[in-house]
């Protein structure tokens, strides 16, 4: 019973994860944190629907598409709002953050409709018995991916010569600029990546969810997630995923549903008072 | 000075002949203005004049609405003087989460402020057996002196003098000794503290503030209203309320108000168009927040008109 709990609660906490790298990646990346990126998950989904209604193309090549049409949503993200806002108040830019997941949310729901979709598994949604536990390839395609995910994100700001250019044009832009990194063309890049990671969370996460406009509530557990594990560490999105994942299926067993639907955001809260740096993040000291 | 008399006179005027003049639907309109207007209020103290964000007003907007109704039908409190109870104790509940900016800030405090309203709407969903659930629950009418409120005609007696009153309240607040300090701690935090304010104490202050007058609008809205359903409070709500005051201008008490004005009115103008108004709606917010973050009454018309004049006198 506990093992089953388990396993199915890593699958809960892999999308989490994999929702909260691309908080990190966009925190990390440009320092910006992206209030709507879980309206953008949502919305990557919906443009693979788009994409076959509009086009009629199968399955697959309109996740191309989608996946298309994500780096220039991407693109769009900051040549249209943060590269004109880089300079405005931390609260502009949380309020147009919002208001992308906002845009994005509404859009889909005048285009759409407001009721829910069904959308494909990719893999088999039939569960395969393993060592007496049930194990259903679709999410375990979650979790492999969003571990894919990290090791890639890691090696990339770890290992190469593009990722420390990144992390020097985050850390210091004039200082980044003056040894030579176009600073904007990093942001941009960091935009566009983190926008096609939002289509590829949507296409795993929208069968095992209901695809409605409103899916982009599962933002916030990213943000616990995020938060959890220390919102500039990349490994610790995704130790704070699954740790979330678990938490709930836990409380939801043991305790109430109503606890399972509320511990995320108690969590939330007692994180960022308690230990603002998470699991795994270093503080950052606010300058004067 | 005569011309203050003089302003308020014509407004004393209005608001006496409006009822006589204007159709009943029109009046629910005003009242659904001035009721946003109150919430929106709160919005543009804590963040506009402290600068501290929040996204906690539909909570607070949820507490006055359902505690002044509950306190009603199980214990036969009335409103109107269940509304003022309810929202001292939610400025108690804002003045408490204001404590938290000695820790939080920016992003952090964007979040906690959400986790807290998506937790009083779960809250409220799961305690069945007093807020109705998911289903939502009645409001009573709200009765005053033995007259029974029900309509936006006949609430319009209370809600526009509250609000009128409380409007007046924060411009005056906002013109003292604590405005000037709320405007200080925006400004730089380090240069008020240095100044000795003691800056945590004024930040929960404007929370608290934020939630007494989210409260108060919440219990007018809720019996204008007639019914409360838990899915109207939730973190999307708390956005709206954010979109009307950028939209409005949070530099000003007047932001509210005409941010109010034109979310009330803009269904209005899209008559045919009721499935793009959320979408109409984000795309304001997007772009004022990027063309014209200051909003809507941050517009100076005389000043506007005398540099476009001087600029066509230079131009010869």
């Amino acid at each position: 019973m506990l093992a089953q709990l388990l396993v199915s609660s890593i699958t809960a906490g892999a999308v989490y994860a994999l929702v909260a790298l691309g908080f990190v990646l966009i925190y990390k990346g440009t320092g910006v944190v992206h209030f709507g990126y879980g309206d953008q998950v949502t919305f990557g989904a919906y443009l693979v629907l788009i994409a076959q209604a509009l086009f009629g193309l199968p399955f697959w090549p309109a996740v191309v598409v989608a996946l298309a049409a994500s780096v220039l949503l991407g693109a769009l993200i900051y040549g249209g709002l943060m590269w004109p806002l880089r300079r405005a108040s931390l609260l502009a830019q949380i309020i147009a953050s919002l208001a992308v997941g906002t845009v994005l949310r509404e859009f889909v729901r005048a285009y759409m409709g407001p009721s829910a979709w069904p959308f494909p598994f990719l893999l088999s949604p039939a569960p395969v018995a393993v060592f007496g536990v049930f194990v259903v390839p679709a999410n375990l395609a979650i979790v492999g991916v969003s571990l894919g995910v990290l090791a890639l994100l890691f090696l990339l700001f770890e290992r190469t010569f593009y990722g420390r250019a990144i992390m020097a044009a985050c850390d210091n832009r004039i200082g980044a600029s003056l040894i030579g990194i176009q600073v904007s063309m990093v942001f941009l890049a960091i935009w566009i990546l983190s926008s096609v990671l939002a289509t590829v969370a949507g296409v795993l996460v929208a069968p095992l969810l209901t695809l409605s406009p409103d899916m982009g509530l599962i933002g916030i557990k990213g943000f616990t997630a995020a938060v959890l594990g220390g919102f500039n560490s990349l490994p610790g999105a995704v130790i704070g995923g699954i740790l979330l994942g678990v938490l709930e299926a836990l409380a939801g067993a043991y305790v109430s549903s109503a606890l399972k639907d509320m511990i995320s955001y108690g969590i939330l809260i007692a994180v960022v008072l308690v230990r603002p740096q998470g699991l795994l993040g270093v503080l950052a000291m606010k300058k004067v | 000075m005569l011309a203050r008399s003089l302003f308020a006179m014509v407004a004393a005027l209005a608001f006496l002949a409006a009822p006589h003049v204007l159709a009943e639907f029109h009046l629910f309109q005003i009242c659904l203005i001035a009721g946003t207007a109150l919430v929106v209020l709160g919005l543009v103290v804590v963040t506009g004049f402290a600068g501290q964000i929040s996204l906690a007003q539909a909570a607070f907007v949820a507490l006055g609405g359902y505690g002044s109704a509950i306190l009603a039908t199980r214990w036969g409190f009335p409103l109107w003087a269940g509304i003022p109870v309810v929202a001292v104790a939610v400025s108690v509940v804002g003045f408490l989460l204001g404590q938290m900016t000695l820790r939080v800030s920016g992003h952090y405090l964007a979040l906690v402020t959400m986790a807290v309203t998506a937790i009083v709407q779960i809250a409220l969903i799961y305690s069945d057996s007093i807020t109705g659930g998911a289903a939502g629950m009645p409001v009573p009418t709200f009765e005053i002196f033995g007259y029974a409120l029900s309509t936006g005609g006949q609430l319009y007696y209370v809600i526009v003098p509250v609000t009128a009153a409380l409007f007046l309240a924060v411009h005056n607040l906002n013109r003292s000794h604590y405005g000037r300090a709320l405007a200080a701690i925006r400004q730089s935090e380090t240069a008020a503290e240095l100044m000795g304010l003691n800056v945590l104490r004024y930040k929960a202050a404007a929370f608290g503030a934020s939630g007494f007058l989210g409260a108060i609008g919440g219990g007018l809205l809720a019996p204008l209203s007639t019914y409360l359903d838990p899915a109207q409070f939730g973190i999307t709500h708390s956005v709206y309320f954010l979109a009307v005051a950028v939209v409005g201008g949070m530099a000003s008490p007047l932001g509210a108000l005409v941010g109010s004005t034109i979310f009330v009115f803009l269904p209005d103008f899209l008559q045919g168009f009721q499935s793009y108004l959320g979408l109409v709606f984000a795309l304001l917010l997007l772009g004022f927040i990027v063309l014209r973050p200051n909003g809507l009454a941050s517009f100076n018309l005389p000043r506007a008109l005398s540099s476009a004049l001087a600029r066509t006198g230079d131009g010869r």
